[in-house]
């Protein structure tokens, strides 16, 4: 009876750790990997260091605000998304790339999903998404990451 | 220590410690019994509108955002609420206000929604997203957010939703 028992609670925990792990809260599977999750502290570290090489960083969502991104435009409109996709398109498929949106958590976020799928599309081979766990503000601004102007 | 000097020594504490209490209360902070940091923004016009200015008002300061969907979702509660309540009179502020602080970059994104949505009450932002510095004053950590704030600017509610917002505003009607 008892041996039952824990194969059960295995079999639970092993099923929801892989569920929370794989599925968004919509149910759906993520277009990305967590190896294509890209730290904050990370990119910063780069940002600031003028001797490494410089990643294309992304902004998909409102504003612009990490230094040197360039603003696309929140890419859940058609327009914004075509937009990235014109500027993909001009750049070599091993392009180091990073996106990101910082309006709150990815579970609520309109455009970190069309803009992953799309470099998945285009076959980019070297791309990252920003890990901002609930917005630009708490896991950029208020740790003092570069900004832009 | 005589009983005299004890009785003395005693009175003047409590008297700092009630002191103490009643400045530490109007001191400007973000909890319940602080008041609440001054806001100066524009609307969409361009005026200026101070919260401040609605002193005398029960005031529901609502920190939103057009891209924000929970929040998108709560304005038509708000709508209720504003409506249900703007001419009421509180045991703390004659009339209800609502002080709305938009986090948007666009202008057109948020006086198109608020210009289809019919929003009627006060409505501000410096369009600088989550660098806007009232999102650092009021230390927001995520939307929605709001602060409910009586007629004297002391904050006496906080990050209420729903119906434990709505609770919150009748639990100050004056019958």
């Amino acid at each position: 009876m008892k041996r039952k028992i824990l194969i059960f609670l295995f079999f639970t925990i092993a099923t929801s750790l892989f569920a929370s792990n794989q599925l968004s809260a919509q149910g759906q599977a993520e277009p990305w990997t967590p190896q294509q999750l890209l730290a904050p502290a990370d990119l910063a570290k780069v940002l600031n260091d003028p001797k490494a090489p410089q990643p294309l960083v992304f902004s998909i969502g409102m504003q612009a605000i990490i230094k040197g991104s360039i603003d696309i435009g929140p890419v859940m409109m058609s327009e914004n998304l075509n937009s990235l996709k014109q500027k993909l398109g001009k750049l070599p498929k091993n392009a180091q790339i990073v996106v990101y949106c910082g309006c709150c958590p990815f579970s609520r976020c309109p455009n970190v999903r069309p803009a992953m799928k799309l470099l998945k599309e285009m076959q980019f081979t070297n791309f990252k998404l920003l890990n901002l766990p609930d917005n630009v503000k708490v896991d950029w601004i208020d740790k003092g990451y570069p900004m832009n102007e | 220590m005589n009983n005299n000097l004890f009785m003395k020594i005693l009175i003047l504490s409590i008297a700092l410690l009630l002191f103490g209490s009643t400045i530490s209360a109007q001191s400007i902070g973000l909890e319940p019994g602080n008041k609440s940091p001054e806001i100066k923004l524009p609307t969409i016009k361009g005026d200026t509108v101070a919260l401040s200015s609605l002193k005398g008002k029960l005031v529901l300061i609502d920190f939103w955002g057009t891209w924000c969907s929970p929040c998108v979702a709560e304005q038509a509660e708000l709508a209720k609420l504003y409506n249900k309540y703007k001419q009421s009179t509180f045991t703390n502020g004659k009339g209800f206000e609502i002080y709305g602080v938009s986090l948007d970059a666009k202008k057109s994104n948020w006086e198109n929604f608020i210009t289809m949505n019919k929003i009627n009450w006060i409505q501000v932002s410096d369009l600088k997203f989550w660098r806007s510095p009232v999102a650092k004053t009021y230390n927001i950590q995520a939307l929605p957010f709001n602060i409910l704030m009586d007629g004297n600017g002391i904050i006496v509610a906080k990050n209420l939703h729903g119906m434990d917002l709505e609770k919150s505003i009748a639990k100050f009607l004056r019958k």
